[in-house]
């Protein structure tokens, strides 16, 4: 098991959120908007891609959302949010200046250290695109500690793509190979469509199976195909990490909610390596 | 690529390389090349389904066209894979268009004398339809994938 | 063996004083609507002096005794958890201000509590909370200043349960080894009726001085050590452990699932009175100016679909995954996340469960190969 990589400081409620305020917001899509949160007083909270917040909003609730900004800045904090429910609709309608309480970070990040030296391949479906952004950004900034690193995107739709800019910035870079691929799109689409999964066949002169290491987020069912694809050209399961999703109300490691067999998605994961759940990865239900 | 001959693009492309000497001469005999400018149409949905395409380079839409919308994409093929399938179940014809999103070059196999091909030489026919076969389940899976809506709004899942 | 002494049991009623002279509020067994519940303890003479429990699987009842006996019951659907991780509880209150939002935690001095009438299961109990609540990397700070108030009187069993206790499976009784500040074992027979206490602790000793009681003769040491052993010998049911753990997650689509689930009820009785059982939930509570909003914490049900509600879906929709993740979880996973059986054998589930499933022979019947030709999914 993981150390923790957030211990609190001993004798802090750690379900006490800090205050942070919108700094600054963009819309992605039609229902997600990525909102940058700055403390006034200027408290960073350090945080790893692939770890998460609990943002609470005042009187309606808390809910996990990965970080998918650059950490170098620890003390502005970017989040992408789909508005979904009560929460992250009241999230995602914050304006500058608006108050958001921030418990964080938590869980294990992406095995950024572990990859230094192997190729590493990317792998988004839809919103997962969030917390690996936030690892891309810090690959890039140490793009030397790193061998080939390819970039595989799966989106609804042109339309529900996110991050335009840094896309159109990351197909420019020599150093980096990204697909993007889409569900569905009209004639005026010039790109891909089919599913991510099927992306890996096109990029498998990309990598060398047993020297990659593989961050993959998204649906379960786009995770569990991916894995296949990926198993199939011979990534080892230990080298193929997923970030899971579960329902969370404490990511303290008390509140039992986000349980998946002897696991704590909020502490032991949300990143995990596919070895650790391949023993329950066929359970349904667990 | 397009200064390659068939033979040597055989040699190379996933969906042959590793058939013998043999076997590749066997279809190169049958192979030209094409080149396709951006919205050209490599088959159109209705006419008789002759040709089989290995995709070299570029990339490539499925589509069907939709009274009143134009054409609506289904599905993209990129070089190193293979388009048409219905030259084998002939007599028949092509069942959606397939157009060119970028400038692409495929290699075209003459689809009758490929069929009287593989009477010839049945072993042959079976490595290229048990190719087939993984090209059609590949794109079948992904369509499956494609109608779970993955990425949509929760609630409808 | 430490030094015994022994309370004569016109004597007990001394021992609350004198702990509600110490600043305690003293909390335990007291007779309401039909159960034996722990609540508060005025006087002695709340305790359900007198009265003992018929417990089996999904029936429970209270009988009058013939005697004066103090503690001749086993435990009942109340268990510690309720003063030490209540529910609900206001983790924090927000304001909204001029300049943003205050946050503060509530700040009400909380009563040292004495708990009077531990068993050991219930102490092993309080010590798999202590693990899951205040042993990982994050404390939570409302149970942790609950229990480090709290003094700690035992109670070693003298009555039991047959058809529901299996504490001497579980390594976690009857006798009290652990956890208390005294320990008394209850030593009544026809004309003697008395407590034989022993020290857990410097501030137990200090109490008990303020008590009449004497040195316990050698054989009154006799008399109590027979009292547990005697519980321990006719303890019949019991819940096989050894290799539990593996057998379960090597079961996970064992037909059995299928068959507890067309009983189970998925009620969550089992989860609320089980004194292991943690989970919970929190939501906001807020005023109608939409000013001030409380965080306010219950425990939470595993057997409830929005326990798993994600993106849109439980995921667990099934009866039959809800009671599997209940019982892996007691009796296996548990293990791997605190290093202890999330099950300490106290039966109240199993009591307490409306249609009387009783955990221990499901877990047996899962670890039992599945017969050919049964339906697996
Ligand atoms: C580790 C982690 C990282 C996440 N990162 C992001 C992110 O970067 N951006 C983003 O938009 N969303 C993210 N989510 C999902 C987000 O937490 C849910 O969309 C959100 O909880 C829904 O709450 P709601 O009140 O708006 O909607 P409802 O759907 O009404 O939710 C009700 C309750 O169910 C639970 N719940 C519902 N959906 C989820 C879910 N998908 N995951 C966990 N709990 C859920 C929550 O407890 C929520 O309070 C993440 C989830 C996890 C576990
Ligand atoms: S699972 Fe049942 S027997 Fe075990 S501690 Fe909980 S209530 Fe008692
Ligand atoms: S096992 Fe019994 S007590 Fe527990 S949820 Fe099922 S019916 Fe209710
Ligand atoms: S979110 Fe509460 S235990 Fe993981």
């Amino acid at each position: 098991m993981r150390e923790p990589s957030s211990a609190p400081p001993p004798g802090a409620n750690p379900y006490i959120p800090v205050p942070f305020r919108v700094s600054g917001r963009r819309r992605e899509t039609a229902d997600t908007v990525t909102l940058r949160l700055r403390s006034p007083t200027g408290d960073s909270l350090p945080f790893k891609p692939g770890q998460f917040m609990m943002l609470y909003v005042f009187g309606v609730g808390e809910v996990p959302i990965s970080v998918s900004g650059r950490p170098r800045r620890a003390d502005i904090l970017e989040h992408t949010v789909r508005a979904v429910g009560p929460v992250t609709r009241r999230l995602a309608a914050l304006r500058r200046g608006d108050w958001v309480g921030v418990r964080g970070p938590f869980g294990q990040g992406w095995p950024l250290a572990l990859a230094e030296g192997f190729d590493v391949l990317l792998v988004a479906g839809g919103l997962g695109l969030a917390p690996l952004r936030s690892a891309l950004l810090q690959i890039l900034a140490q793009r030397d500690r790193y061998r080939r690193v390819t970039v595989l995107y799966g989106a609804r739709s042109p339309a529900d793509l996110l991050y335009r800019l840094d896309l159109t910035r990351w197909q420019q870079r020599p150093d980096l190979e990204l697909r993007v691929t889409v569900d569905r799109a009209d004639e005026r689409w010039r790109g891909q469509i089919g599913v991510v999964p099927a992306l890996i066949a096109q990029v498998e002169r990309q990598f060398e199976p047993t020297r990659t290491v593989a961050l993959v987020c998204g649906p379960e069912v786009m995770m569990r195909f991916t894995v296949r694809e990926l198993q199939k050209r011979g990534v080892p399961d230990d080298l193929i990490y997923l970030s899971l999703e579960r329902n969370m109300k404490c990511a303290l490691g008390l509140c039992g909610h986000c349980q998946f067999g002897p696991a704590f998605i909020c502490k032991d994961g949300p990143v995990m390596p596919f070895s650790r759940l391949a023993p329950f990865s066929e359970i349904r239900e667990l | 690529m397009s200064d390659h001959t068939p033979a040597e693009i055989l040699g190379s492309h996933p969906f042959t390389a590793d058939l013998s000497d043999e076997d590749r001469a066997q279809l190169a005999k049958l192979a030209r090349l094409g080149v396709y400018d951006p919205d050209d149409y490599l088959l159109r949905e209705g006419q008789p389904a002759t040709a089989f395409y290995l995709i070299v380079e570029g990339l490539v839409s499925i589509e069907l066209f939709i009274p009143g919308h134009g054409p609506r994409p289904l599905q993209t093929v990129e070089g190193g894979s293979a388009v048409g399938w219905s030259w084998m179940l002939a007599p028949s014809r092509w069942e959606f268009d397939a157009r060119a999103l970028e400038r692409t070059t495929a290699l075209i196999l003459d689809g009758e004398r490929l069929r009287d091909l593989f009477v010839e030489d049945c072993c042959l026919g079976l490595r290229i339809a048990h190719r087939l076969l993984f090209v059609v389940a590949e794109r079948l899976k992904a369509a499956r994938l494609q109608l779970l809506d993955l990425y949509g709004p929760p609630r409808e899942l | 063996m430490s030094q015994l002494s022994v309370l004569d049991s016109r004597d007990l009623p001394e021992l609350l004083v004198a702990l509600q002279r110490y600043g305690y509020r003293v909390v335990g067994p007291t007779r309401r609507d039909g159960a034996i519940v722990y609540d508060e303890l005025v006087s002695a003479a709340d305790l359900p002096i007198g009265w003992t429990d018929e417990q089996e699987a999904g029936h429970y009842r209270l009988k009058r005794r013939e005697d004066d006996a103090v503690f001749a019951y086993a435990v009942g659907p109340h268990s510690w958890k309720r003063f030490l991780h209540p529910s609900p509880l206001i983790l924090w209150r927000a304001r909204r201000t001029a300049v943003g939002v205050s946050i503060e935690t509530p700040t009400e001095e909380l009563p040292r509590l004495a708990l009077f009438g531990v068993r050991s299961c219930d102490l092993h109990a309080i010590a798999v909370l202590d693990r899951v609540l205040r042993g990982g990397p994050f404390v939570d700070p409302y149970y942790a200043e609950r229990r480090s108030r709290v003094f700690v009187v035992a109670i070693n069993c003298g009555h039991f349960s047959p058809s529901t206790c299996f504490c001497v499976s579980m390594g976690t009784g009857p006798k009290a080894t652990f956890g208390f500040d005294l320990a008394l074992t209850e030593v009544l027979e026809p004309g003697r009726h008395a407590f034989v206490v022993e020290v857990g602790t410097e501030e137990g000793a200090e109490v008990l001085r303020q008590v009449p009681h004497r040195t316990a003769e050698p054989w009154e040491r006799a008399a109590a050590e027979h009292v547990v052993k005697r519980t321990a010998a006719r303890m019949g049911r019991r819940l096989e452990t050894a290799g539990l753990k593996e057998a379960l997650y090597a079961n996970l689509e064992h037909p059995r699932w299928d068959d507890v689930a067309q009983r189970c009820l998925t009620c969550g009785n089992c989860t609320m009175v089980c004194p292991t059982c943690f989970c919970f939930t929190v939501e906001d509570r807020t005023d109608l100016t939409g000013t001030v909003t409380e965080r306010v914490r219950r425990l939470d049900v595993c057997f409830t679909t929005e326990f798993t509600y994600t993106a849109g879906k439980p995921l667990r929709q099934s009866a039959r995954s809800r009671y599997r993740q209940w019982l892996t979880h007691k009796l296996g996973s548990w293990g791997d996340q605190f290093g202890v059986s999330g099950c300490v054998g106290c039966g109240r589930c199993i009591t307490w469960c409306p249609v009387g499933i009783d955990m221990t022979e499901e877990a047996a019947a899962i670890r039992s190969p599945s017969e050919p030709g049964e339906r697996t999914r």
